[in-house]
């Protein structure tokens, strides 16, 4: 398994609206790609056009340098924002029938079916109607579609909105696997935490354009410093709001979260911390992926 | 009749067949797990999967209550429409005929003549007085009266449009009586008089069979199946299609398969199952028939039997589009309810003119003009034929017509479904469809996220 997934000068207008203003970007194999952005951003839109699913005013969709055509798009799995199964049928059947749809032989659906159930924990429900699981389980299913034919993209819109722990725990973890297997995985997603602990890559997206695209580690540690100081007394962080060059991004449970800008000396900063009262905690950290999103979107 | 019916069954058993194969495959043992899966070829694909939806809307069709407890009722109908005039016939008892005034011989076999001329048997009773054949006939003791052999009594006025044995009797004796007088004031013998009594009418032949009756009353038991049917499915169409888009099941399904194979595959499920349903219909009707010796399907019936399947088929493939097209711009129930009301005019209007004329026996200009329109002409162009009064060419010009608009009714609702089906939020409009060029690949509009 392997491929390259490219979007090139995507542009697509509602109206007056623009949705997708020159979209560019790629998603590599054996990647988790995060694809972020505020409501409206374009995420959908985005996923929508890979399958086909939307007009493109401009711009392709390759994979691994070619036109998508229905061919490739049979051998990807899509799990959209607003689900979507029979809500009537059984879910054992459904599962099948979705993978018989994406070229299984009606043999192999069975056994896919079986095996993903059992993987996410849902075995005993193959006989029950999708209407009557509940939200986390209908969820399990939906990825179990999305799963069962072994594709080589998987694309996720919030496959984690609405989930329990052990549900973001169990969907996450067959996500890694999938790109650990060389599966091409892009998904959206506002639990910014999540992405972090998951992606190695992330692209950022507004008004239908790429705003920040690159590594987790590569965002991370891209950027002004940030220290995090923690003084006895000094809750408020009162003593740094009046440093030049030093911004309180953050005070919780004591600590405070400082942007430096590239002149100030951090000896500096950690002198004045002392002024102010006992230093128990000084250290330097990665810029946050929440950093990185509010950054990029001003 | 035959052939229509051996393709319909046919094409059922073959469906059945490759349903069953499917479940018996999946019941093997499975494949190691992330082993690749087996890819058909081009043709295979497209095939293969407007076979599955098809297959999956005949499997999901089939076990529905609606299904199975609606084909109950029909073949109970169809049953009741075939045993109770038959039941009724046999029930027929001789007409009871009061005779007041002087015992005449030649009295007795002219009235049981005139009774066998329409087909009943007739008891004569003595009546002392018309007083007393009064009081009897009130009572419905006796069913008409013969008053010194030159008046006939009835209970409830006869007119010339009284179908009822009482009436088609009292007019046929009344019709005799005046004969007889007439041979008597002519200055005949009573031997002359009872030889002419005994004439008979030389017969009548006519190049078609003369059934004309019982193949309009096939036809109308048709036309009503046809309309229940065309209903039932219609919905099914327009409900599934709506149901797909307000669960978004079909972004799932449009993300693997074209909208055209996804839109084939449902008319195609729901079309066996309508086929499926009027082959176990049309055989029950026939087996019946034949087991109780009923005269529906005697004469030309069969052949309006014929018609009418053909017209099912040919109605179902040209709505089932018009009705598809409709689902994809809706999907609350509300919206399908405002647009199944248009969608069901022409249906109405064919379905009640149809009865009509079917009653009536005389087809109007405006009638014959709807038989050859592909809206109306599953009702209409059935009834004429069970009249007798259409032409097999006239026929066959009518069902090209029928297929040629509904390959036309085919590529317009596909390019509304491809359009509509994946617009989400209020019911979309044909105007906002057609307003932007077509797409350039096969995707729809969405909307922006």
């Amino acid at each position: 398994m392997g491929g390259l997934l490219e979007l090139v000068g995507l542009r697509r207008t509602f109206g007056s609206l623009t949705a997708l203003d020159d979209l560019s970007f790629t998603v590599p194999a054996g990647h988790v790609v995060g694809f972020l952005g505020p409501n409206g951003a374009g995420k959908t839109t985005t996923m929508r056009a890979i399958f086909g699913l939307t007009d493109l005013d401009a711009g392709t969709v390759r994979w691994n340098g070619v036109p998508l055509g229905q061919p490739e798009r049979r051998r990807f799995g899509y799990m959209p924002e607003e689900r979507g199964l029979y809500p009537g049928m059984l879910v054992g059947e459904q599962l099948e029938y979705l993978g018989r749809l994406h070229g299984m032989s009606g043999a192999d659906a069975a056994a896919a079916t079986r095996t993903w159930l059992e993987r996410l924990d849902i075995a005993e429900r193959a006989q029950s109607k999708v209407e009557a699981l509940s939200h986390g389980n209908q969820q399990r299913v939906q990825l179990a579609a999305a799963l069962l034919h072994g594709p080589e993209l998987l694309v996720l819109d919030e496959p984690l909105a609405g989930l329990d722990p052990a549900g973001v725990d169990a969907i996450g973890q067959v996500l890694l696997d999938q790109a650990g297997a060389g599966c091409c995985v892009l998904f959206s997603s506002h639990q910014l935490d999540l992405v972090e602990d998951l992606c190695e890559q992330v692209t950022i997206i507004d008004h239908g354009r790429v705003v920040v695209s690159g590594t987790v580690d590569e965002l991370a540690s891209s950027g002004p410093r940030r220290l995090v100081v923690r003084v006895e007394g000094g809750r408020a962080a009162a003593w740094a709001r009046s440093l030049p060059g030093v911004t309180v991004s953050e005070v919780a449970a004591g600590a405070a979260r400082l942007v430096l800008d590239d002149a100030v000396d951090s000896d500096r900063v950690l002198r004045a911390a002392m002024q102010a009262g006992r230093v128990t905690e000084f250290s330097f950290q990665r810029r946050r992926l929440s950093e990185v999103f509010r950054e990029a979107l001003g | 009749m035959t052939a229509a019916i051996v393709i319909v069954v046919g094409a059922v058993v073959l469906a059945l067949r490759i349903w069953m194969r499917g479940r018996r495959r999946r019941g093997q043992v499975p494949s190691p797990e992330g082993a690749r899966p087996p890819r058909r070829g081009s043709f295979g694909d497209s095939f293969g999967d407007v076979g599955l939806v098809a297959l999956r809307e005949i499997r999901e069709r089939v076990r529905g209550r609606i299904f199975r407890v609606g084909t109950v009722i029909i073949l109970l109908v169809v049953a009741g429409a075939i045993v109770i005039p038959v039941i009724h016939g046999g029930k027929a008892g001789p007409q009871e005929v009061g005779v007041v005034g002087p015992a005449d011989p030649a009295l007795q076999p002219l009235i049981q003549q005139a009774g066998a001329r329409v087909g009943t048997s007739v008891r004569l009773v003595p009546e002392p007085s018309v007083r007393a054949a009064a009081d009897a006939l009130r009572s419905g003791a006796i069913d008409l009266a013969v008053v010194d052999g030159d008046r006939v009594v009835v209970n409830a006025p006869v007119t010339s449009d009284s179908t009822s044995t009482v009436a088609t009797v009292a007019q046929e004796v009344a019709v005799e009586l005046g004969i007889e007088h007439a041979y008597r004031e002519a200055g005949l013998s009573g031997s002359q008089v009872a030889q002419l009594a005994h004439a008979r009418p030389v017969p009548v032949q006519s190049l078609q069979p003369s059934t004309k009756g019982t193949a309009r009353t096939t036809s109308v038991i048709g036309l009503i199946l046809v309309f229940l049917m065309l209903t039932q499915y219609n919905t099914w169409i327009l409900m599934g299609v709506m149901q797909e888009k307000a669960s978004r099941v079909v972004e799932v399904l449009l993300a693997t398969v074209r909208p055209i194979q996804l839109l084939g595959g449902k008319v195609l499920g729901i079309g066996l199952v309508a086929m499926g349903q009027a082959a176990i219909i049309v055989v029950f009707a026939l087996v019946l028939a034949k087991a109780v010796g009923s005269d529906l399907l005697h004469g030309t019936a069969p052949l309006v039997l014929a018609s009418e399947l053909v017209w099912l088929f040919l109605g179902y493939a040209f709505y089932c589009w018009v009705y598809a097209a409709a689902g994809s711009m809706a999907e609350r129930q509300d919206q399908v309810q405002t647009l199944a009301l248009p969608l069901s005019l022409p249906i109405i209007v064919g379905y009640v003119l149809a009865l009509t004329t079917a009653a009536t026996g005389n087809p109007s200009v405006l009638f014959e003009v709807l038989a050859y329109l592909p809206p109306t002409a599953p009702f209409a162009m059935p009834v004429l034929v069970g009249l007798g009064d259409v032409a097999w060419w006239q026929f066959g010009a009518s069902v090209l017509i029928s297929i040629a608009g509904t390959v036309a009714m085919a590529l317009v609702a596909a390019g509304v479904y491809r359009r509509a089906v994946l617009r989400s939020g209020q019911q979309v409009r044909v105007r906002e469809l057609f307003s932007r060029p077509a797409a350039k690949r096969r995707g729809t509009a969405g909307v922006p996220g």
